[in-house]
């Protein structure tokens, strides 16, 4: 699904480039489950936004779905990424002047997805996650773990292929942690999602089929599972 | 997508209460006073303009040049029109123009009606839409043309065309019949009647009608289609000697200068279309107003929209730092750079709209005021005729535009991972909000100045002595029917004895503008010991320096004792310098080559001109030559206005027929700045508008950046900052700004102002306080505002603040 090749990113700290990601080589199939571990501030979170596409690497290559990402332009790389990704974030990102059900509506109005569509793909998910009882709620009005669920389902509305996951349960206690990465799974096997979540957690990480460990800014070991 | 912008914007709105609150505030009565004056403008420019033949109609008039400054005047004499006529062949229509109120009755009805004397052509010339009646009326000389207005007020609903109505001229009655009615004339008609007759009907026409040189009433015309207005002015030459010698010689006599091609006096033409800017020619239709105080209300305008359209921009920039997480969120759900900025500029819109709404109500309330203040007479229906609603949109548009789409752009150049992780520096006060609000303090500090020098200028010329008793004089134009000699005779010897009456005199000229809105010049030159004398000059009656209260330095004034005094003149202090003796009083003085006068008495200069000119030299003769135009009668300082009573009283004893249009000096002199009154005024208020739209754009400013610095302020408290040490820190940036713009503000007010001052030959002399006064007003409106926000915040319990984050 997505080839990383010599990926490195620095930033110019004086005179001295200073390397956050150095070298990766990363390839990744379709239907896989990866979590990627790391000390703080080894790179991991740089890592996933330039797979997502959020980031741009100083240099190597990067393929995604047999396209040459490094190679497109901004309004190519949006577009392949409204198709294929979802993000999910540690610190939810939901629009807190919309509703559950507007910020999960969200994604699908950039899509130019018609209203009446719309309407049954939003109502199927709330279904799915159980939240219909919480459509009309404003974010501030949930717990942490009903705002993930959210915005998992949030980056799940658009059908994507893969979704990048950045620490998702590091604001949630256990108990919620082992429901998202339960749903995690399910969406895994089930629906044939890709999954790179990025933890801190060992037993989360172990929800995936590989976890590969990040040190400064280089990948120091995959474990298959 | 564009429901779910709109809920977005809506609930954004609410969210931000007090700070879109004030955004809409500011930029509502940005665009109340913008309205108000961009309609006042428009107005005035619109005058006249629904003249179908507007390009080809012209209006005559004299330029002659007595003083050094051309002097024009649409006022013609009766035949020159029929002469005209006949000499060149250019002219298509032609007809003069006389106004005149006169009582006319219908039944038991009795109206007074202006009535204009005009020729058939008139209605050739102008478009005047007759609504019933004859399409060319006038063709005899007892047909009436009333407006539809006056139709109803003497007939009812009965059909006017062909009744009979009496009209009173001198003593009498002539009987005339409605031909026509005529619509209504728009507000923006220069020429504005109730009804038309014949000029034919003027009184004294007969008389008239071969005297060259009693000037009445005005001329327009129109020009065949292929002829050069040019060309045809240039033509007129021949007919001014041909017809105007008598003119020629007294211009001659008064040593006036050539106007045009070494000739003392030209007939023109005025273009029509620029009637109601033409404030040269004396005697034009309508209200005559000064073009560029009309396109200074534009800039003022244009001024404020400039500050309202800044203070959005910088309110939405400084909101777009909180806003920057769901700029980014919206990204990574995939939306494009054309969904956000359309978002934000739904956005923009919609705050707009509502400014729009409330601005133009504001602007319906404030109507009457605005309108009483500034001699305006717009209507808010005007802003939805087409051209103006269409520039209104597009206006609107604009300013969404710009005020919407930078801070949008602004938003989307952060980077999305940094904006999600949330390290974009917040409290970066950025380049470009700190040069917009050092343009919006700018204009409101040279705002404020160009208000303190005009306001110091006009309490200047207001309260400088002019060397004349300007309080207890009273001056009465005679009405033209009299005799002005005679008429001063007559009542001196009415009033004589009276015991508050100190004197009564009379004179050619009236000091400052009078009731009768006329001004009268002349200038006398003469070889004198080698060199060429030129003196104002005009004639006065006997005790005219003890009425007025003008000191007297030397000799004597007129006396009716002395029947040789017409042949004595009494001379000012300059006039008196230039005689090159040593004892002025008993030197003849060669005005003219055959009768040199006597210099009986030598006054104190005084301000016998507005404070606009220098004092000049000035002779006062007792010559038959000039008329008496005016009688002065000082009354004694206690109870004025009992006096102005009584004198009335007395004048209309003396003349049952004639007009009592008096008015105390001052009230002439201050008449004489009436234009630069009102340029203060508008001055005034919008530097008042100004500053409080700035204000406000500072005060969300300062909420916003508190907002942001909660935390770093907390924790300063915690380590021990005072409060005033904590407003200090969050005021001063601000203040710097403001003190920035004031500096910049100097050198242009400065510019501005000197070029206004020297319309004066008295005036003040700017002074640096005035600057540092603005400066000071400013910094302290500014600190005010900023004070309230940053002392809240000081004193706020920085625990809350610290753990918020
Ligand atoms: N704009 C930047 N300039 C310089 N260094 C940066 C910048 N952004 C991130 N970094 C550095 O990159 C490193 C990796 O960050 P990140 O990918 O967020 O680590 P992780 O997610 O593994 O904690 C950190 O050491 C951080 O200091
Ligand atoms: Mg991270």
């Amino acid at each position: 699904m997505l080839t990383l090749k010599n990926i490195s990113k620095y930033y110019q700290v004086g005179g001295s480039k200073n390397f956050v990601l150095n070298n990766i080589d990363l390839d990744v199939e379709e239907g896989e489950f990866v979590s990627i571990m790391g000390p703080s501030g080894s790179g991991k979170s740089t890592l996933l936004n330039i797979i997502g596409m959020l980031d741009q690497p100083s240099e190597g290559y990067h393929y995604f779905m047999g396209e040459g990402v490094h190679l497109l332009k901004e309004k190519q790389r949006t577009a392949l990424y409204k198709q294929y990704i979802g993000f999910v974030f540690q610190a939810y990102h939901l629009i807190d002047e919309l509703t559950v059900y507007e910020n999960i509506e969200t994604p699908l109005i950039y899509q130019n997805i018609k209203g009446g569509e719309r309407k049954a793909l939003v109502a199927d998910i709330l279904d799915r996650f159980n939240i219909v009882g919480k459509k009309d709620l404003f974010p501030s009005q949930l717990s942490g773990g009903q705002q993930q669920l959210v915005g998992i389902a949030r980056a799940l509305i658009s059908k994507p292929r893969l979704i990048l996951a950045d620490e998702p349960t590091g604001n949630l206690n256990s108990k919620q942690g082992e429901e998202i990465m339960e749903l995690f799974r399910k969406l895994n096997q089930e629906d044939n999602v890709t999954i790179i979540q990025v933890t801190h957690n060992e037993k989360n990480a172990e929800y995936g089929s590989r976890i590969i460990n990040l040190l400064d800014g280089k990948i120091e070991s995959i474990k298959n599972i | 997508m564009f429901k779910n912008y709109i809920k977005t914007a809506w609930r954004n709105l609410l969210k931000g209460k007090v700070f879109n609150g004030l955004n809409i505030l500011g930029l509502a009565v940005a665009i109340a006073s913008s309205a108000l004056l961009l309609l006042t403008v428009h107005f005035q420019f619109s005058y006249d303009k629904f003249h179908k033949n507007i390009d080809n109609i012209y209006q005559l008039y004299f330029s002659t040049n007595r003083e050094g400054v051309v002097e024009k005047t649409g006022s013609m004499p009766v035949p020159v029109t029929p002469a005209i006529k006949a000499e060149y062949p250019e002219i298509k229509n032609i007809s003069r123009l006389e106004g005149g109120v006169t009582t006319v009755a219908y039944g038991d009805k009795e109206l007074e009606e202006s009535i204009n004397f005009v020729d058939q052509d008139f209605f050739k010339i102008f478009t005047i839409p007759v609504a019933a009646g004859s399409k060319t009326p006038l063709v005899s000389q007892n047909e009436l043309v009333i407006t539809k207005y006056v139709a109803k007020a003497l007939f009812n609903n009965a059909d006017p065309v062909g009744k009979m109505v009496r009209m009173k001229f001198g003593e009498g009655y002539k009987s005339f019949i409605v031909s026509s009615v005529i619509e209504d004339f728009p507000e923006n008609s220069s020429i504005n009647a109730d009804g038309f007759i014949r000029f034919e009907n003027t009184p004294g026409y007969q008389q008239n009608l071969k005297v060259w040189d009693n000037r009445n009433h005005s001329v327009f015309l129109s020009l065949t289609d292929n002829a050069d207005p040019a060309v045809f002015e240039s033509k007129l030459g021949k007919f001014v000697k041909a017809h105007f010698k008598e003119d020629l010689n007294n211009l001659k006599r008064d040593g006036a200068k050539p106007v045009a091609n070494g000739d003392l006096m030209s007939l023109n033409l005025a273009s029509f279309k620029d009637n109601h800017f033409n404030t040269e020619v004396g005697g034009v239709e309508g209200y005559a107003v000064n073009k560029t105080s009309i396109i200074g209300l534009l800039v003022i305008a244009i001024f404020i929209l400039i500050i309202a359209c800044i203070n959005f921009i910088n309110l939405a920039v400084a909101r777009s730092f909180t806003r920057a997480r769901e700029v980014g969120v919206r990204k990574t759900l995939g939306a494009g750079k054309w969904d956000l900025l359309s978002q934000f500029w739904t956005e923009t819109i919609m705050v707009c709209l509502i400014a729009l709404a409330i601005g133009i109500a504001l602007a319906s309330v404030i109507l009457p005021y605005f309108n009483a203040n500034f001699k305006s007479t717009i209507k808010l229906g005007m802003l939805f005729h087409p051209a103006q609603l269409l520039t209104l949109i597009g206006l609107f548009l604009l300013i969404t535009v710009i005020a919407g789409f930078y801070p949008a752009l602004l938003m989307m150049r952060y980077k999305t991972v940094q904006v999600l992780k949330g390290s974009v520096s917040t409290a970066k006060p950025g380049k470009v909000r700190n040069i917009l609000l050092v343009v919006q303090f700018s204009i409101a500090t040279l705002l404020t100045i160009c208000t303190l020098i005009t306001r110091q200028q006009i309490n200047y010329v207001r309260n400088k002595p002019l060397g004349f008793n300007k309080s207890e004089v009273l001056s009465i134009p005679i009405d033209h029917g009299l005799n002005g000699a005679q008429a001063l005779q007559l009542f001196r010897n009415q009033v004589a004895g009276e015991k508050q009456i100190v004197g009564v005199t009379g004179a050619y000229r009236n000091l400052g503008l009078g009731n009768d809105g006329s001004t009268f010049t002349s200038i006398t030159g003469f070889n004198y010991k080698g060199h060429e004398i030129r003196s104002h000059i005009y004639s006065v009656s006997y005790d005219y320096l003890k009425t007025l209260d003008i000191k007297l330095l030397d000799g004597r004034e007129f006396s009716k004792d002395f029947a040789s005094d017409s042949n004595a003149v009494l001379v000012n202090q300059k006039m008196a310098s230039l005689l090159q003796v040593n004892k002025p009083v008993g030197t003849m003085v060669p005005y003219d080559d055959k009768h040199p006068k006597k210099v009986i008495g030598v006054f104190a200069d005084y301000n016998f001109r507005s404070l606009h000119d220098k004092i000049e030299p000035l002779t006062l003769v007792m010559d038959k030559e000039f008329p008496i135009n005016y009688v002065f009668v000082r009354v004694r300082p206690n109870s004025l206005s009992a006096s102005y009573d009584f004198i009335k009283e007395k004048w209309h004893q003396t003349f049952p027929n004639a007009d009592f249009n008096a008015s105390w000096l001052e009230q002439n002199t201050e008449k004489q700045y009436r234009n630069e009154q009102r340029l203060a005024n508008i001055f005034n208020s919008a530097s008042i508008i100004a500053i409080f739209i700035s204000c406000i754009g500072l005060l969300a400013m300062s909420v916003m950046v508190i907002l942001q610095r909660t935390k770093e302020i907390g924790i300063r408290k915690v380590l021990g900052a005072s409060v005033s040490r904590i407003v200090l820190l969050v005021s001063s940036e601000f203040i710097t700004l403001v003190i920035v713009a004031a500096i910049i503000a100097m050198p242009i007010a400065w510019w501005l102002m000197d070029q206004w001052l020297q319309n004066f030959a008295y005036r003040v002399s700017i002074q640096w306080w005035v600057f540092a006064l603005a400066t000071l007003l400013a910094v302290i409106i500014a600190a005010l505002t900023i004070s309230v926000q940053a002392i809240r915040a000081a004193i706020a319990n920085p625990v809350k603040s610290i753990k918020s984050e």
